[in-house]
């Protein structure tokens, strides 16, 4: 990697660490084995003073044999900064990194985890040119966010269309996405947001549909118990839940960062984190950031919305596939599925914080056991 | 040896009767400028040494005109010293100064014109650049004005070095950041090295006692933040120049602490 890298990259991917631990091992890669690990403390002098630009390369082949080719570029957000207080430096950070996209000449770029966030409505904000276009990757996130509540309903045994439904952070782009997509599928569906405007108006869409909606801005506000949740804004804790949820609810974190556990408050909940994607094609970074750039327990694991944008890429369709906030139908969502199946990208095996969640199916079990202990 | 201190120094400034009752920061502050002051005394020293192998006059009458902008700068931080009662030496013969000394006149010796630009105005002057700039923002009054002004000042030089740099990597990209590199390797291992969080190598031999660096958060400064800043600047120069970013990020991730 160095040279001019213009009229050769397909696609960019605008991401950054989720922890310190993440980011120690990011600059130990950077810095090779035979150096020394920069101590922790000066990983919190230093990464904050990073601008954006490229760490490696990212190629993916799809299983047809299809390959595109991109560049991972981390805005070097700090993980201690994602508070609203940091907003205006974040935003300009990930303008920063949109810049070094353009400049790259990628065609195509995916905006990840808390960038998709930030960015999901001040578009305007991004530098625009011509022949480089955006996308949250929201679509897929949500494809796979539906996809793996299904999954886990079905391993569980549940019934959907007897579910109560609770969504997180509904009025996002995310959260109104999975509302669109499953509130026909569910007996009930509760909203929650902190906008209570939008809520009104996600609400009353929902209602013309047939749909049973209850909406609140504080969770303890409702009336009944949700036996299945999505999370698609980050909460502190899973235990904001309690009371609001049924004691085995299935609750998946869909939110950025991802920080829901199986709990002491809520021992026998199903949590799972969503919105994650597995490539079967091939996926390589170069230099070798496999385990670091994606910490996951399973191989070639992405984010969906990251996986958005290299599967247009892959599919040669280099189109603002999503932008904006609350434009995401079932419809669309289908249409990115099929795109991503297509080239051998589809929903990963389900897993939390306490590690897969799909391996004692394979060993035997017969029934999803929760590393936690719990069934 | 006797360090070599540059008379920039004002002798008849003899130190206020009351400086031991002078105010903490004050001694502070004296630590700072006297690092400024050496680092201005050795660009000029430096810009000297460039006119020696210009061959065109123009270029050897801007290099002496740079060399006497920076012997301004040393004299305004010795005023500024006298401002606060306090008295501002400098030491060029220091540990990592004299390094980077030593850096640069290897690219004379080679008469490497290029080379030369690339230490002072794209290493030493973003390190200069970025940490008055800091300076400049927590120092009290007159003392404040000076940091940003020269800082102002500095970055004015390297935009005037940026246009005959891109020239130059235009010719041949991949031999050019190849130089910048090796450049890098002494260079900014020496800048990080003074910039460390601690001077685990000894006293630097600039600052009057004990290193000031544990100090500086008492004056809304740290080492880590100069560092940052600097690091900061470095990248978004070599950016300006057309180097890859993420070579240049390897680059600074490999440095020392």
């Amino acid at each position: 990697m160095g040279r001019s890298t213009a009229g050769l990259i397909d696609f960019a991917l605008i991401g950054h660490q989720e922890s310190w631990r993440a980011a120690a091992d990011v600059l130990a890669v950077l810095r090779g084995p035979e150096r020394t690990p920069l101590p922790d403390d000066e990983i919190r002098d230093i990464l904050p003073w990073l601008p954006p630009r490229a760490v490696c390369h990212v190629d993916i082949e799809s299983l047809g044999g299809a390959r595109a080719r991109g560049l991972y570029i981390d805005s070097f957000i700090a993980p201690d900064r994602l508070a609203d207080a940091y907003i205006r430096d974040n935003i300009a950070r990930v303008r920063g990194a949109a810049a070094y996209a353009i400049k790259a000449g990628a065609k195509m770029v995916s905006l990840g985890g808390f960038s998709s966030i930030l960015i999901e409505g001040n578009f305007d904000q991004l530098p625009q040119r011509h022949d480089t276009v955006f996308t949250t990757g929201n679509t897929l996130t949500v494809g796979f966010i539906v996809q793996g509540i299904r999954k886990m309903c079905a391993i569980e045994g549940r019934d959907l269309r007897r579910s109560t439904l609770l969504i997180v952070g509904a009025t996002g782009d995310l959260g109104s996405g999975c509302a669109r997509c499953l509130a026909r599928d569910v007996r009930r569906v509760l909203l929650t947001a902190r906008n209570l405007e939008r809520l009104r108006r996600l609400a009353a869409e929902l209602e013309a549909a047939g749909v049973e909606v209850e909406m609140a801005t504080d969770l303890q506000q409702f009336s009944s118990e949700a036996d299945v949740v999505i999370c698609a804004a980050s909460l502190a804790s899973s235990s904001l839940l309690l009371g609001r949820i049924a004691p085995e609810a299935i609750i998946c974190d869909a939110g950025y960062p991802k920080n829901l556990a199986p709990g002491a408050e809520t021992p026998r909940a199903k949590v799972f984190f969503g919105g994650l994607g597995q490539v079967m094609g091939g996926l390589t970074f170069t230099p070798d950031f496999h385990g670091v750039l994606n910490r996951h327990p399973f191989p070639d694991v992405v984010h969906g919305c990251l996986l958005e944008g290299m599967a247009l890429a892959l599919e040669r369709r280099f189109e603002p596939f999503s932008q904006g906030r609350g434009f995401i139908t079932p419809e669309r969502v289908e249409e990115m599925e099929t795109i991503a199946a297509r080239h051998g990208i589809y929903l990963a095996p389900l897993y939390n914080a306490n590690g897969p969640l799909e391996e004692t199916v394979e060993s035997g079990c017969g029934k999803l056991c929760f590393a936690s202990g719990h069934d | 040896m006797e360090p070599r201190v540059e008379p920039l120094t004002d002798s008849k400034c003899a130190l206020p009767a009351a400086f031991t009752s002078l105010s903490p920061s004050a001694l502070i502050w004296q630590d700072v400028l006297a690092q400024a002051m050496t680092g201005e005394l050795l660009a000029a020293m430096n810009y000297t040494s460039l006119a020696d192998i210009c061959d065109d006059p123009a270029e050897v009458a801007d290099a002496l005109e740079h060399a006497q902008g920076e012997r301004g700068h040393a004299a305004a931080f010795a005023a500024e010293g006298r401002r606060i009662g306090v008295s501002v030496t400098n030491n060029v013969d220091a540990r990592h100064w004299k390094r980077l000394r030593q850096a640069f006149l290897r690219c004379i010796t080679e008469r490497d014109f290029i080379a030369c630009l690339i230490v002072q105005e794209i290493m030493l002057e973003s390190f200069a650049v970025a940490s008055y700039a800091r300076v400049g923002k927590v120092a009290p009054g007159s003392l404040g004005k000076t940091f940003a002004a020269i800082a102002a000042e500095e970055e004015d030089h390297i935009e005037h070095a940026m246009e005959i740099l891109r020239a130059e990597r235009a010719l041949d990209e991949q031999r050019f950041d190849d130089k910048v590199h090796q450049l890098h390797l002494e260079v900014m291992t020496t800048l990080a090295e003074m910039l460390a969080r601690d001077c685990s190598h000894g006293h630097c031999e600039v600052c009057h006692g004990s290193c000031v660096k544990p100090a500086l958060p008492d004056v809304r400064l740290s080492a880590a933040e100069l560092r940052g800043a600097s690091l900061h600047q470095y990248l978004k120069t070599l950016d300006k120049l057309g180097l890859p970013g993420e070579v240049t990020l390897t680059w600074v991730a490999q440095l020392p602490v």
